[in-house]
């Protein structure tokens, strides 16, 4: 058995334990409707998956621009995606959580509304690289709107939402700096986000890697 | 406790699922890369 398998077995028993942990090994936090509290090991992982893979597009964007690289744009690109898939599945455990803390999945809430700014946002990043045939225009011009694009990451998740009042619970670690969950709380959050980590790493190279086979057979063609 | 059981058990069976894809299709890139 090569490490990689085991790394990946690793991470199907670890991320296992988390759900298992999650329902059963922490309380209901206090100030939430019925069980509601739980969905933080699910949302906040995969909210903070979408911010670095995110970052990831735009650190090899730079990288594209300064090398020229076509593996650095499909780099790019897949992170690119990946971020908007875990952005969306945020979304969607936000929604839920909405619905049984305050009745409605949708309450343009500054979070809901900020998250949907930069889902359109990395749509829009998307539809771009789909409107443009020549590979190295598309590289260029993707690279730039993907750096462009990450600029505004920090304060649509970041800024915004602290700036003006939300129905949104106060983030893990909130504005006064500090963590107001039980210990158990800290301890299955941490493991989730370990976990999604490398569920993320696994899903960005089996992108790239695919990718890159796409791009091979396209030129094989030519 | 019965249904906080019950979506535990479906969360599982989702994670499990998803896994197995994935491990399938890694499977699959690594044979079409040979």
């Amino acid at each position: 058995m090569r490490v990689a398998d085991i790394l990946k077995l690793l991470l199907l028993v670890w991320l296992a334990i988390v759900i298992v942990a999650a329902f059963l090994y922490v309380r209901p936090a206090e100030g939430f409707i019925g069980e509601s509290s739980r969905i933080v090991f699910f949302h906040v992982p995969m909210a903070w998956i979408a911010v670095l893979a995110f970052l990831v597009s735009c650190v090899t964007s730079v990288m594209y621009l300064k090398r020229r690289e076509p593996k650095d744009d499909i780099r790019a690109s897949v992170s690119a995606g990946l971020g908007l898939l875990f952005a969306v599945l945020a979304t969607t455990t936000g929604s839920v959580f909405a619905r049984i803390m305050w009745n409605a999945y949708w309450n343009w809430d500054p979070r809901q509304t900020s998250i949907t700014i930069l889902l359109l946002i990395y749509a829009a990043y998307l539809a771009l690289r789909g409107a443009i045939d020549d590979p190295e225009r598309r590289a260029s011009l993707s690279a730039v709107y993907a750096i462009l694009a990450f600029v505004t990451v920090p304060f649509l998740v970041f800024v915004v939402p602290r700036i003006y009042w939300s129905l949104h619970p106060d983030t893990i670690i909130n504005t006064r700096g500090a963590n107001e969950f039980d210990s158990r709380y800290t301890q299955v959050l941490m493991a989730s986000l370990v976990g999604f980590t490398g569920l993320y790493v696994w899903l960005y190279t089996i992108g790239c890697r695919i990718e890159t086979i796409r791009q091979r057979r396209r030129q094989e063609v030519l | 406790m019965t249904d906080l059981l019950g979506i535990m058990v479906v969360t599982l069976m989702i994670w499990v699922g998803l896994f197995a894809y994935v491990y399938r299709l890694d499977r699959k890139v690594s044979r079409l890369e040979d």
